[in-house]
């Protein structure tokens, strides 16, 4: 029995995986019909998201090369990759021009799947560098030695109890299924890994080329945090996940987080422009970007191509009736290799970027089009996987040239011996009537017969009994004559429903959106906006405060109030203030950027943020934002959607892992 | 002129200018279900059409195609194409994946053929689901039916041909039927061709979620517009000794 196989017989035998796998399943498919009942238009962004995508890929060089240029004279580092081992190469080369200490560098990374796809943290471990996972979910797999088992929320497979018990051991904390006792460990934990790293490692959601945008999307804050805080970040990123312009990175940001966890906007949206600057408070010294290319561009020239639209939302993971039986780990290669990237998108690019070893993935599949049917770029996932069964991959060779890589041969025989009956009609109805003679004797008292279950058929169905006489005998021909009464059906013509709002009604849709998230919004006069702030912060017992040079302007009786304000990080500190440089109604954001006078780490790493936002600021949709001058020119960009949250385990929302705990924010009218 | 006269006024005259149909009822009907053709036919030609069956009609390649022996589909589909290439009129297929397959599939099949890409094309555009074609070509019929059925879309059926509102509507027309919805109808059923034998277990984990929606549906009647679905979950009832019966849409909509 190949290893796949086996596999999949340990994930449905394991009863606490099926259960995982079940929740997953019924509240991510919820979720995401949800988030897109609150976006009428969805079915032509979806249109208009795969017309962007799909241009993007058919004019890839031109696109990377613009996007190359503008990263570069941004200040970014630009490396290609064209391999795997060519990445970790760079990679290792970045830590190895860090001074001149032997000691073993720490490597805080965010989740990145391009890191798992070319094996980075085995290799820096074997280079005797210590790297850590900061994504809650990821430094759980990491603790237990595993590798994700869903590409958005690797620790899917695993229960709270399963959590407790590694905790316990590892961590040195006792027994608790408490799943905020579990976060906060994990935060005060990897909080010194965020202080302490010589480098950050991150992965990329969207490179935009016009720009030269690196889009991270997260919800933890961990993306921030190892983008900003280490001296060194590296961003690893796939070479085709890119979109022209900030419109298109707007579309694209409407549908990411819909459909991968069900979510309007993720809490953490980076746009990351350049490394530190001169007078820049905080950021890294260097930034390097790493584009790997890992058989993305033989894939481009192959049948497979439209897989390289994907956006990795995982929604096709979610819908897969497949996947839900038998989980991201049962993905394996023919040479019991993990493939990275499970699920209908992982059978289509697994084969297509690694080759021939997973070409059986795609048989694992019943072709229902469920994952079609979620992609929020419509790839036409069984086209593709029905390619890749047909032996059309990018790298192929010997058997698995001539298609139906991983079925038994006794099928494959058994469909050449059905071609030849079928081309043959006389043969075709002689072989109907063997049928019916030997099913007759299999099953003389019942129309269907119990076959065994090495037949594969047999392990859970009945098989019909052949008809003694089949449908060619029967019929007779039937010449045109007698009517019924016929009715028509009308169509329904479903008006579309207008989105503007005057700024009233702008101020409500934000408070609204940012209390669902968890966030807190006061209306405030600018003559006691200080006295509500420093009330909030001294109710907790604060005396320290990080304050941007902006909000200090505006409240200048800040220092009167007695507390302790400065601009510079320390993570002793635990309230911090800014202000936002604006706000979008639809989603309850706020914008911060990074600059001169205005750390990044002051909405960041202090456990409660609070924030100044004008009333004139507030716009209604993302798209107006993106594309903001302030957005433009900051080194660094944050669009921060409520209290940082993780829902890794047991898809329990827990509120505050990495970033603020707290998010108040104060609208100002002027 | 009242509107119900003059919708039968237009049904005659349509009725006149109807051409007379081609069956292909598809491997699994014709050797498995042949009840399924018969009412199928019958319901066509009670409909006003003439209806006729090309003889040399065997299987439209499907199973070979979705395993990837794609050279074993494409004689099989160069196969059915000439059997309807001599017989004239639309082509009605009672089963969503393999109208899918003749749809979709085979210009996939032929994508580096020119010429016979050309006659899969032209076999494609006449060839409809069976409920599609009722709906969307005839009108809606009513009939007679004594209880509850709840409907299964098909896969291909529902996602590849984006057929739903035709066998619902005439589901809803269906005289003394009670139709209740089936949970999580929209989950496939573990079927997929050579997927079911190739991956028993995975198949056998998804039927049993749809046997136990189709229990928790309450009715004794599922109603599916695909044989290969038919097969699959009856297969998984009779094995589990489940009193539920799943019947082909033609077999509703004949049972006068």
């Amino acid at each position: 029995m190949s290893q796949f196989r086996e596999h999949i017989r340990a994930a449905i035998a394991n009863p606490v995986l099926q259960a995982a796998l079940d929740a997953n399943a019924e509240r991510r498919v919820a979720g995401r019909i949800r988030a897109f009942a609150s976006l009428p238009d969805h079915a032509a962004r979806r249109q208009r998201a795969r017309a962007v995508r799909a241009e993007v890929i058919a004019n890839l060089d031109e696109v990377l090369g613009q996007f190359i240029a503008k990263t570069e004279a941004n200040g970014i580092v630009v490396h290609r990759a064209r391999d795997a081992n060519e990445a970790i190469r760079i990679v290792q080369n970045i830590i190895g021009a860090i001074g001149q200490s032997p000691r073993p560098k720490l490597i805080a990374k965010s989740k990145s799947m391009v890191s798992e796809e070319i094996g980075l943290n085995e290799a820096l471990e074997a280079a005797g560098q210590r790297v850590v996972e900061t994504d809650l979910g990821e430094y759980i797999v990491q603790l237990r030695g595993e590798k994700p088992s869903h590409i958005i929320t690797p620790a899917v497979h695993l229960r709270r109890q399963e959590v407790a018990q590694l905790f316990h051991e590892k961590l040195n904390i006792p027994y608790t299924e408490d799943i905020p006792v579990l976060t906060e460990t994990a935060r005060q934990t990897l909080r010194e890994v965020f202080l302490s790293a010589n480098v950050g490692i991150s992965g990329v959601n969207f490179g935009v080329a016009e720009t030269g945008s690196l889009c991270i999307v997260t919800n933890e804050g961990n993306g921030r945090m190892v983008t900003t805080l280490p001296p060194i970040h590296i961003a690893l990123m796939g070479m085709e996940r890119l979109v022209r312009s900030t419109d298109d990175l707007a579309l694209m940001l409407s549908l990411l987080p819909r459909s991968a966890t069900g979510q309007k906007i993720s809490v953490y949206t980076q746009l990351i422009h350049a490394p530190r600057r001169v007078n820049d408070p905080d950021g890294p010294r260097e930034r390097h970007l790493i584009l790997l290319d890992n058989g993305r561009a033989r894939l481009r020239t192959s049948p497979l191509e439209e897989a390289l639209y994907c956006i990795r939302c995982g929604a096709c993971l979610n819908a897969c009736p497949v996947f839900r039986e038998i989980g991201g780990h049962a993905y394996v290669g023919a040479d019991g290799r993990a493939a990275t990237y499970p699920g209908p998108i992982g059978s289509v690019i697994s084969p297509g970027l690694f080759g021939p070893n997973f070409a059986h993935l795609a048989q694992a599949c019943s072709l229902c089009g469920a994952c079609k049917e979620a992609c929020p770029v419509d790839i036409d996932l069984p086209k593709l996987l029905l390619r890749v069964r047909s032996g059309q991959l990018p790298v192929n060779s010997g058997q698995s040239r001539a298609g139906g890589a991983g079925l038994p041969l006794w099928v494959k025989f058994g469909l050449t011996a059905y071609r030849r009956i079928a081309t043959r009609p006389r043969l075709f109805a002689v072989m109907q009537k063997m049928s019916a003679v030997l099913g007759g004797s299999m099953a003389p008292a019942d129309k269907w017969i119990h076959l065994p279950a090495i037949t594969g058929w047999g392990y859970s169905k009945d098989f019909p009994r052949p008809a003694g006489r089949p449908f060619r005998e029967r019929f007779q021909r039937r010449d045109a004559g007698q009517t019924i009464t016929a009715k028509k059906e009308t169509a329904k013509v479903v008006g579309k429903t207008e989105n503007t709002l005057p700024q009233k009604a702008l101020v409500e849709q934000f408070c609204e959106e940012l209390r669902a998230l968890g966030g807190q919004v006061y209306l405030a006069k600018k003559s006691d906006l200080a006295g509500q702030l420093v009330s909030i912060i001294k109710v907790r017992g604060i005396r320290q405060v990080q304050a941007d040079e902006p909000s200090a302007a505006i409240l200048a009786d800040l220092k009167e109030s007695g507390l302790l304000v400065q601009r510079e990080p320390n993570p002793e500190i635990r309230a911090g203030v800014t202000l936002a440089a604006a706000g979008i109604a639809e989603t309850g954001t706020i914008l911060v950027t990074g600059g001169e006078g205005r750390p990044l780490t002051a909405s960041l790493l202090p456990e409660i943020h609070l924030a100044i936002l004008h009333i004139r600021d507030i716009h209604p949709d993302l798209s107006k934002v993106l594309n903001l001058r302030e957005v433009a020119e900051a080194s660094s960009a944050a669009l921060i959607s409520g209290p940082s949250r993780t829902a890794d385990i047991e898809m329990t929302l827990t509120i505050g892992v990495h970033g603020p705990k707290e998010l108040h924010v104060f609208l100002v009218d002027d | 002129m009242r509107l119900a006269t003059f919708e039968k006024f237009r049904c005659t005259i349509y009725t006149t200018m109807q051409k007379t149909v081609q069956l292909f009822v598809t491997c699994l009907v014709d050797t498995f279900f042949p009840r399924v053709g018969e009412a199928m036919a019958d319901v066509l030609a009670r409909a006003g059409a003439g209806v006729d069956f090309p003889a040399d009609q065997t299987c439209c390649g499907q199973p070979a195609f979705n395993a990837g022996r794609w050279q074993d589909a494409r004689p099989m589909a160069k196969h059915t194409i000439r059997v309807f290439e001599s017989a004239h009129g639309d082509v009605i297929i009672p089963s969503g994946s393999c109208a899918a397959m003749v749809r979709h599939g085979y210009a996939e099949l032929f994508a580096d053929d020119p010429d016979w890409l050309a006659r899969a094309r032209s076999l494609a555009a006449r060839a409809y689901e069976f409920s599609e074609y009722l709906v969307d070509v005839l009108g809606v019929t009513d009939v007679r039916w004594d209880g509850a059925l709840t409907y299964h879309p098909s896969c291909h059926l529902l996602r590849a041909l984006g057929v739903d509102r035709q066998p619902r509507a005439l589901l809803a027309n269906v005289h003394g039927a009670e139709v209740v919805e089936l949970p999580s109808a929209e989950e496939c059923c573990g079927f997929g061709g050579v997927f079911s034998v190739e991956h028993p277990e995975i198949s056998a984990e998804m039927l049993r979620r749809k046997i136990s929606n189709i229990e928790n549906s309450a009715a004794p009647t599922v109603v599916t517009c695909d044989t290969g679905c038919l097969m699959h979950i009856q297969g998984g009832l009779k094995r589990n000794k489940k009193p539920q019966r799943v019947v082909h849409i033609a077999e509703v909509l004949n049972h006068v």
